[in-house]
């Protein structure tokens, strides 16, 4: 009698989110056309943390290595923009904005940051920053524009890279609602993975799945992956309804997000990333709310309370937002990661297993670079750039 | 400067009982409850209280044509209703809730009701069954042209009705009230359907008048409903011109070989209803799915309580039954929430003539089944989503990329993320994407605000 078939992949990629498909988009790419791919999520194609997410690509300047990092980033996306489209992308530039005096202070820090890395970025006075979004309150002091930030529709960006991917490589294998029940080892090497829809015997699996990463690793009795949710309330409003075109934050945000505030993820309240709002126009012209920051596990409502500080900073902002119509509200989970740095390449201790997790709020800026980096790793050419401070086993130390 | 500094900016009104709609349920309900001496609330979405069924002409038309029969029973509602001394807030969007709280939106002004039951009795929408040319102007749900029937300004000299179920009726009553020509009523059932409605019409004192008042009103007028029946599609350069009009099977599938065109300048699609279950599920109340009463429906008790003790519903948000079955239900919650804050007990004959009623219709509306066939209308270029202007094939690549539930299609193609959230196209959205004609919905996930408000009237609500 023979035996059952089981089936067989080279690669497992366990999370559909963004850096799943951008981790699979650039396999697909490095890897020849015969290797078989199957990318899994438990849900939907970017239902998760990709599907309730701004969508900023963002350039941050606080480091020489977080800028090359980034701003690599943000040329991969302006690659499959050429390359296959179709989500929207909108190189609309960040307005970093100021209020309160302590505020204005940082626009020149912010300015230099940028100029050090060989980038630009100009202050605009309160004349310059009406001509350019007449929509904003006219006592503004002023703002910094940065012109090489952009919007992209997260979920057709998973879209996009996918349709490319299986373009390039006929045997990659899309499976929602397809969770990883366990993984089967033999010794310290991976030896398969068994899932909702029935086992796949495999040799290599690329955990991607963000919030929920450290629940993968912890089926294979690892030590706890240091990711933990943090929560994000977002609001969208009607269509036609957008006051402004261009991607807006507090300059305030850089002190709350992107590791810039010292946070304890073991806290649930007391969180000090809750007053810095995120504004962005949409195509269809209704306009995105958020940047609220929360721990408290994996909880997805609503605090109110937040969703009204946000309205209120916004309109402050761009007061006109006033009498736009408020469609919905939601709550996103980011992977925060506790050294502020995404988990990118190899878990040593267990042969096979490979991890892309922990980006927090930069996950859609930083899905191509990430995808590029573990994708080489795997292939086993040299990295484009320096993989050092995103190894994962700089945990196991 | 935050809202949480400024909290005294919108208003709040303390009631005994909030009751969510004015329709026949809420209506029933609010008047018994004012009588009994408690104090009520009832917001509603429309101008004048009545809801879809009893709505009251506009005051700047003379009425148009006759009403039937059960607007008798409707006009006595309103009349017991207005003398109750319960408070109507008319043309208001309700937002959000929690138990004992409904925020709501009136003329610009945010709102907040503090009560200790909520009532709802929100009704239901029109189901919406995509076909090609349905987005074009002139085309309508059969209850808005129903609704543009009594107003008298219905947009169109030439009427095509087309649907399912015994809604069509009074559609096609209130055109001929507004003078409009009727040259077509289709009803996608086959005839076997009317037929086995029968006895439950006859037997059931106010749908025989009803139904007699009505078929008078066709007969009158030489307008056929043809059985059987339905509409393909529509066509026109600005506006509907053409209608494509053909048999369909058992089942709703279209049989192409039977389509004709004929000239109409207006289209009324109505297939059935569908309940709106939505502030329910905000406020955490438990719901199941009975295709048969339109698909979602919230779960009560013998007495109308939901799975939130202090949270009663009444009517279609219960199941699609009609208004006989929303008075009833309407009268039983409120002698619940009476039993409950004043310790009268419930009318053992409440609950009787509510679970009567509501059999009574489900034998009626059960001769309507789905028809999962009409699916087969859409064809690949249709718009399944206006709001986002979502095509058919756009909903079939999202299901093969992104996954087979409702999540997993809206964020494939971001149908149902627009205004509407999904109320329109949501019911169908699933079968049509997976190609699963019956293929029921998955429930959707609802969020604040439940129906589209101003960002003011957010920073506005008064806290809780």
């Amino acid at each position: 009698m023979a035996a059952p078939m089981v089936e067989t992949a080279d690669l497992v990629v366990a999370g559909g989110g963004i850096v799943g498909c951008a981790v699979v988009h650039h396999l697909a790419q490095l890897l020849p056309p015969q290797t078989r791919i199957v990318l899994l999520d438990r849900g939907p194609i970017a239902g998760a943390t990709s599907g309730s997410c701004m969508g900023h690509l963002m350039v941050t300047p606080d480091t020489p290595q977080e800028y090359a990092f980034t701003a690599t980033s943000l040329a991969l996306w302006r690659e499959l923009q050429q390359q296959e489209g179709g989500f929207d992308y909108q190189p609309t530039g960040a307005l970093y904005l100021a209020d309160a005096p302590e505020d204005v202070e940082l626009l020149p820090v912010l300015q230099r940051q940028f100029r050090d890395n060989g980038d630009r970025a100009d202050i605009l006075d309160p004349a310059q920053l009406r001509e350019l979004e007449p929509g904003l309150a006219p006592d503004l002091p002023g703002a910094l524009f940065y012109p090489g930030d952009g919007v992209v529709l997260p979920m057709a960006a998973c879209a996009s890279m996918l349709r490319h991917a299986q373009r390039t490589n006929p045997n990659v294998q899309v499976r929602p609602d397809c969770a990883v029940t366990g993984f089967a080892t033999d010794g310290d090497r991976l030896t398969g993975v068994r899932t909702a829809q029935g086992p796949i015997a495999t040799g290599s699996v690329v955990n991607t799945a963000g919030v929920w990463a450290p629940e993968l690793t912890a089926m294979l009795r690892q030590p706890p992956l240091p990711i933990h949710p943090r929560a994000g309330n977002l609001v969208v409003t009607g269509h036609h309804s957008t006051p402004i075109k261009t991607q807006l934050l507090e300059v305030s945000y850089l002190r709350f997000a992107h590791g810039a505030a010292q946070v304890d993820p073991t806290r649930t309240t007391g969180d000090p990333g809750g007053h810095a709002v995120n504004m962005q126009p949409q195509t269809h012209g209704g306009c995105l709310i958020g940047s609220t920051r929360q721990f408290r596990g994996l909880d997805r409502t609503l605090n109110r309370d937040l969703v009204l500080r946000s309205l209120a900073r916004a309109c402050r902002y761009a007061p006109g937002l006033r009498h736009a119509p408020i469609v919905r509200t939601w709550v996103g989970l980011r992977p925060y990661s506790v050294d502020k740095h995404p988990l990118i390449g190899p878990w040593p201790p267990v042969r096979g297993l490979w991890i892309a997790a922990g980006h927090e709020g930069l996950g859609i800026s930083l899905a191509p670079v990430t995808g590029r980096l573990i994708a080489q790793q795997i292939a086993g050419v040299p990295t484009a750039v320096d993989a050092t401070p995103y190894l994962p086993a700089r945990f196991l130390r | 400067m935050n809202a949480a500094a400024d909290p005294g900016a919108g208003r709040v009104l303390d009631a005994d009982v909030g009751v969510v709609g004015a329709g026949p349920a809420g209506l029933a309900a609010a008047g018994s409850l004012a009588r009994a001496g408690l104090s009520v609330v009832v917001l509603d979405e429309g101008q004048r209280a009545g809801g879809q069924i009893f709505r009251q002409p506009s005051p700047r038309v003379a009425g148009c044509g006759a009403a039937p029969p059960s607007h008798r029973r409707g006009r006595g509602l309103l009349a017991a209703f207005a003398q109750s001394g319960a408070r109507l807030c008319s043309g208001v969007t309700v937002w959000d809730a929690r138990p004992g709280r409904l925020w709501f939106e009136q003329a610009a002004e945010s709102w907040l009701v503090r009560c200790e039951r909520v009532l709802l009795a929100p009704g239901a929408y029109d189901r919406s069954i995509p076909f090609p040319g349905w987005t074009l102007p002139g085309v309508v749900t059969a209850g808005a042209l129903q609704i543009m029937g009594r107003a008298g300004v219905v947009p169109g000299k030439r009427a095509l009705v087309a649907g399912s179920g015994p809604l069509l009726l009074p559609t096609v009553a209130a055109l001929l009230g507004a003078g409009v020509q009727v040259v077509a009523a289709l009803e996608a059932s086959p005839r076997s359907s009317a037929w086995r409605a029968l006895p439950g019409l006859l037997g059931h004192g106010g749908r025989r008048a009803e139904a007699f008042w009505y078929l008078r009103k066709l007969l009158g007028a030489r307008v056929r409903l043809r059985s059987g029946w339905t509409l393909f599609g529509c066509e026109g350069e600005d506006r509907v011109q053409r209608a494509l009009i053909g048999k369909v099977d058992a089942e709703g599938r279209p049989r192409r070989d039977t389509a004709r065109s004929i000239e109409v300048d207006v289209v009324g699609a109505g297939f059935g209803l569908v309940p709106s279950i939505e502030l329910g599920l905000l406020l955490g109340c438990r719901s199941r799915c009975d295709p048969r009463r339109g698909g979602h429906c919230l779960d009560v008790d013998g007495e109308q309580r939901t799975s939130v003790p202090t949270v009663f519903a009444a009517g279609e948000v219960c199941g699609i039954g009609g208004a006989e079955v929303a008075i009833a239900e309407g009268e039983l919650a409120a002698a619940a929430i009476v039993k409950d804050l004043r310790g009268v007990p419930v009318p053992p004959a409440l609950a009787v003539a509510a679970a009567r009623e509501r059999r009574a219709a489900d034998r009626l509306l059960g001769c309507f089944p789905p028809l999962p066939g009409l699916c087969d209308l859409a064809t690949a270029d249709t718009i399944v989503c206006r709001c986002e202007d979502v095509r058919l094939e756009q909903t079939r690549a999202a299901a093969a990329l992104h996954g087979r539930s409702l999540r997993a299609i809206k964020v494939g193609c971001r149908a149902g993320m627009g205004p509407c959230q999904g109320r329109i196209c949501g019911p169908s959205l699933q079968a049509l994407a997976n190609g699963l004609p019956g293929q029921p919905a998955d429930l959707p996930v609802v969020q604040v605000p439940v129906k589209p408000v101003r960002v003011q009237t957010v920073l506005d609500a008064p806290r809780g």
